[in-house]
C-alpha cells in the first residue's frame, strides 16, 4: 500500500499532531511575511510594458531598400518562412548602394515574411551581409485571419514608416 | 574493448557472428553487429554475463538496402561505465522482424513500439505491439526514406491546399535552382 | 508487486464466498486526459481504478508529436537547433548542448575554453530553472499555490539574464556549433553572481515551506517506489535513479567538456523521509542538485577568462560519414542523441535519433501504478518530471 502503516499509541497520535501543527506554522510563518512585507513584482500589463532588451528577438523586420537578393535568409530559415521574389535590372541602369557599399543588383519584387510560421530564432539575421534584416521588438501583431499574418515589406505602408524611422 | 565484447558474443551464442563495424573516421563511434535471428540470445549473454545491463534507446536507420535497428546499450558500474551500439539488420523491409528482448529488459517495450511505429520493424512476442506516437490507424511508416505521407487521415486533410503555403515554399527551391542554371549557364558561355 | 486485478477489468474481492461472489465489480476506466493540470501536457494515461485504487495504467502517447526527427533529416546542422530547443522546451540550453556536442564530436571542432565555461554557466542556470519548474508544478499538483508563485519569481530572473544574452526567454538557439552565440558582458555576469548569492536562502525558504511540510510528508514519503534494479531494468537516469540510492550522474562518472574542473557533489536519495525511491526522495534530489549548481556556477565565474566565444567552423558544414552517440546529462535524465551522417557532399543529418528521459519515465508508469491511489498517482506522475516535448517529440 502507499502510505507507511501507522502505528497505534497515543504518543504516536501527539507527535503526529506536533508535527503537523509545528510545520505548518513554520510554513505559514514564510507566507505570512508576504502580505505586507514584500515589493510587488507583478507588471500591470498593458498600462505598464517591459522595456525588452536589446538583443530580443520579436517580430523581424526588413528595410528593404538596403536588401540585395541574396536569398541567404530564405535558405537559412529552419522553417521556410521568407518568399523572395526578384528580377534583374535593364541593362544600363545606374545601381544603387547599399548600406554596406555592395551595389543592389537585383530588383526585389517580393519580400513576404509569413510570422505564423515563423519561429523566432534569429538564423536568417545573422547571414543577412548588409544587416537589413533584423528583430524588432513587436510583439502584439496578432491578426483576425492567418493569412493576415504573411507580412510585406515592399508594401507602402511599410516602406513610408521605415522612411520615417531609419535615417538614411 | 568492443573486440572483447564482440568475441564474448560469439563465444557464448555461437551463430551470432558479432562482428565489430569500425567507424571510417576517427572520431565516430563503432558498433558490433550481430545476426538478426540471435538479437535474443545475445542479448541474453549480455545481460547475464553484467557486460550491459542497461538498455537505453533502441532506434532504426533505414539505409536503403536494409533497415538496420541499433540498440543503445550501456553499462552503469561507478567504477567501469560503458557504452555499446549493437546493431541488427533487417533486409525485409515488408515483413522484417526481430525478436522482442522485453522478457530480459522491459525498458524495451516502448523503444520497440517506437521503431515499429516510426519503421516498420516487427518484434515478434512484443506485448503491446502498437503504434505509439503516431495515431493507431495511420498508414506508412514516417522515417522511411520511400515514405510518402497519406493525403487523407479519417476523412481530414493532411496537408490542406489554403494552409501549408506549398505553392510558396517551392517557390524558394525554384529559384535556388533557377539561379544553378544560370550559373552553370554562364559558366559555358565562358 | 503484485497485481490482484486482471487485464480485462474485474476485480477479485478479498475473500470469496458466496455473497462477496455477487459484489464483484468491474474495474472503471478513467482517462486521465490529454486535459489534465497534472500530467504537465498532453499526456493520457488510461487508468482501471477499482473504487479509488488504480489497478492499471496505460500511458498512450503521441498527442505532441512533431515528427522532429524527420524534419531534421532536411535541415542543415544549424537549422536543426532550434528543433531541438522544442524537445524539452523547459531545458532547452541542456537540449542544444546534447546535440551541438554530437556534431562537434563528429567534425572535431575546437571549442574555445570561454564559450565552454559559458556553456556550463548556462547549462547549470538552465537545470536552476528547470527544477524550480518541476519544484513548482509538484507543489501545485499536489495543492499548494504560494511556492509555485516563489519558484516561478526567482526562475524569472534566471530568463531576464537570458532574454538580455540571447534574445528569447525559453527557446535560445543560443548554443551554436563552435561555441555560442552571444558573448555575455562583465556587468551581466556580475548579475549572474549576485542572483547566485541572493538565490541560496530562497532554497532554505522552500525546504522549509515544502520539503519537510507534514501535509506533503504524508503525499509523497512512500509513493512510487522504485528499486535500483527496476531503474536499471527499465532505463531510468538523471534523479529518479539518484532518488532510488544510485549516486550516477554523468557529468561525475562520463565526464564531458570542462566538468572534470569543479567540485560538486552528486546527491542521492539517503531515507531520510520515507524509503529511499519513493516520491519525496526524488523530489529531495532535485532540490538539492539546485545548490550544487550554485557551486558550479561560482566556480565558472572564478575561472571565466577572457577570449573569444565561437571556435573555427567552415560555413557549410559538412560531416564525415559515421554516426556518434553522445550522451549529457539534463535536468530530467540523461539525453541521448544518435546522429548518422552518410558524409560526402550531404548537408543534413542522415537520421537523428533523441533518445528522451522522460520517454524511458513514462514507461515505468504502469510500473508504479498498480495499488496506489489516484491521488498517490498525481505525485508519482509529478515526481518523475515529465516534458511532454520531449517524451513526443
Amino acid at each position: 500500500m502507499s502510505h507507511a502503516v501507522p502505528h497505534n499509541s497515543v504518543k504516536h497520535y501527539f507527535a503526529e499532531l506536533w508535527s503537523a501543527v509545528s510545520t505548518t506554522v513554520r510554513g505559514m510563518w514564510i507566507t505570512f511575511r508576504y502580505v505586507w512585507g514584500v515589493k510587488i513584482v507583478t507588471v500591470e500589463y498593458p498600462e505598464v510594458r517591459i522595456v525588452l532588451p536589446e538583443r530580443a528577438r520579436m517580430r523581424l523586420f526588413n528595410d528593404a531598400q538596403n536588401c540585395i537578393s541574396c536569398t541567404q535568409c530564405a535558405l537559412a530559415c529552419p522553417v521556410d518562412c521568407i518568399y523572395i521574389a526578384s528580377e534583374k535590372y535593364p541593362e544600363g541602369t545606374e545601381l544603387k548602394k547599399a548600406s554596406n557599399g555592395t551595389p543592389i543588383r537585383l530588383h526585389l519584387t517580393q519580400f513576404v515574411i509569413d510570422t505564423a510560421l515563423c519561429c523566432y530564432c534569429g538564423l536568417c539575421t545573422t547571414v543577412c551581409p548588409t544587416e537589413c534584416l533584423t528583430h524588432s521588438h513587436d510583439y502584439e501583431f496578432s491578426q483576425y485571419t492567418i493569412d493576415g499574418m504573411k507580412y510585406d515589406y515592399l508594401a507602402p505602408d511599410v516602406i513610408a514608416w521605415r522612411d520615417r524611422i531609419v535615417k538614411a | 574493448m568492443l573486440d572483447t565484447i564482440a568475441a564474448g558474443i560469439n563465444a557464448a551464442v555461437p551463430g551470432a557472428n558479432a562482428q565489430v563495424l569500425n567507424a571510417e573516421d576517427a572520431k565516430c563511434d563503432g558498433s558490433v553487429l550481430v545476426e538478426a535471428a540471435h538479437i535474443h540470445a545475445v542479448a541474453a549473454h549480455l545481460k547475464a554475463s553484467g557486460t550491459m545491463n542497461v538498455l537505453q534507446c533502441i532506434t532504426g536507420v533505414d539505409y536503403t538496402e536494409y533497415l538496420e535497428v541499433v540498440y543503445v546499450m550501456a553499462k552503469f558500474d561507478l567504477a567501469a561505465p560503458a557504452q555499446l551500439l549493437l546493431k541488427v539488420r533487417v533486409t525485409d523491409r515488408v515483413n522484417g522482424a526481430v525478436d522482442s528482448i522485453v522478457d530480459l529488459y522491459p525498458a524495451a517495450n516502448f523503444q520497440e513500439r517506437e521503431c515499429w511505429d516510426m519503421l516498420g520493424v516487427r518484434f515478434n512476442n512484443h506485448p503491446d505491439h502498437r503504434r505509439i506516437l503516431c495515431p493507431d490507424d495511420w498508414e506508412g511508416f514516417p522515417l522511411r526514406k520511400d515514405y510518402i505521407t497519406q493525403k487523407d487521415y479519417r476523412g481530414m486533410q493532411v496537408y490542406p491546399e489554403g494552409k501549408m503555403n506549398m505553392g510558396d515554399r517551392e517557390f524558394i527551391v525554384r529559384q535556388d535552382m533557377i539561379k544553378k542554371a544560370q550559373e552553370a549557364a554562364a559558366g559555358k558561355v565562358q | 508487486m503484485q497485481n490482484k486485478w486482471d487485464i480485462d477489468g474485474h476485480a477479485e474481492p478479498h475473500t470469496v464466498n458466496a455473497e462477496t461472489e455477487k459484489m464483484k465489480s468491474d474495474l472503471l476506466t478513467l482517462n486521465m486526459g490529454p486535459q489534465h493540470p497534472a500530467t504537465h501536457g498532453v499526456l493520457r494515461v488510461e487508468i482501471k481504478t477499482d473504487s479509488e485504487i488504480v489497478a492499471h495504467a496505460i500511458p498512450h502517447l503521441g498527442y505532441l508529436h512533431r515528427c522532429m526527427e524527420k524534419h531534421s533529416e532536411n535541415l542543415d546542422y544549424r537549422g536543426v537547433i532550434p528543433f531541438v530547443d522544442r524537445l524539452d522546451y523547459l531545458a532547452s540550453m541542456s537540449m542544444e548542448w546534447t546535440y551541438v556536442a554530437a556534431v562537434e564530436k563528429m567534425l572535431g571542432t575546437e571549442v574555445p575554453r570561454r564559450a565552454e565555461l559559458l556553456r556550463i554557466m548556462t547549462v547549470e542556470l538552465q537545470r536552476i530553472a528547470s527544477h524550480l519548474m518541476a519544484f513548482g508544478t509538484y507543489a501545485l499538483d499536489l495543492g499548494s499555490f504560494s511556492p509555485f508563485l516563489y519558484a516561478f519569481d526567482e526562475r524569472e530572473k534566471i530568463l531576464r539574464l537570458f532574454e538580455e544574452v540571447s534574445g528569447a526567454r525559453l527557446l535560445y538557439n543560443y548554443i551554436w556549433i563552435g561555441g555560442v552565440w552571444n558573448d555575455w558582458t562583465d556587468e551581466q555576469l556580475q548579475r549572474v553572481g549576485d542572483f547566485c548569492d541572493a538565490f541560496e536562502p530562497e532554497t532554505d525558504k522552500y525546504h522549509a515551506l515544502v520539503s519537510v511540510n507534514k501535509i506533503f510528508l504524508k503525499r509523497t514519503v512512500d509513493v512510487g517506489i522504485l528499486s535500483v534494479q527496476d531503474c536499471f531494468d527499465y532505463g531510468a537516469t538523471g534523479p529518479v535513479l539518484r532518488g532510488s540510492g544510485y549516486q550516477w550522474d554523468l557529468r561525475r562518472n562520463m565526464p564531458y567538456s570542462l566538468y572534470p574542473e569543479f567540485e560538486f557533489d552528486v546527491p542521492v536519495g539517503t531515507g531520510e523521509h520515507g524509503t529511499v525511491g519513493d516520491c519525496w526522495n526524488r523530489y529531495i534530489v532535485r532540490m538539492r542538485e539546485v545548490k550544487e549548481s550554485l557551486k558550479i556556477i561560482r566556480q565558472v565565474l572564478k575561472k571565466i577568462e577572457p577570449g573569444s566565444v565561437m571556435g573555427k567552423v567552415p560555413k557549410v558544414l559538412k560531416l564525415p560519414k559515421g554516426e556518434v552517440y553522445v550522451r549529457h546529462e539534463c535536468p530530467r535524465g540523461e539525453l541521448g542523441i544518435h546522429l548518422v551522417s552518410e558524409g560526402g557532399d550531404s548537408k543534413e543529418p542522415y537520421r537523428l535519433k533523441v533518445k528522451s528521459p522522460c520517454f524511458t519515465h513514462v514507461s515505468m508508469l504502469p510500473l508504479m501504478a498498480p495499488g496506489q491511489m489516484v491521488a498517490d498517482f498525481v505525485a508519482t506522475i509529478g515526481s518523475i518530471d515529465i516534458v511532454l516535448g520531449e517524451v513526443d517529440r
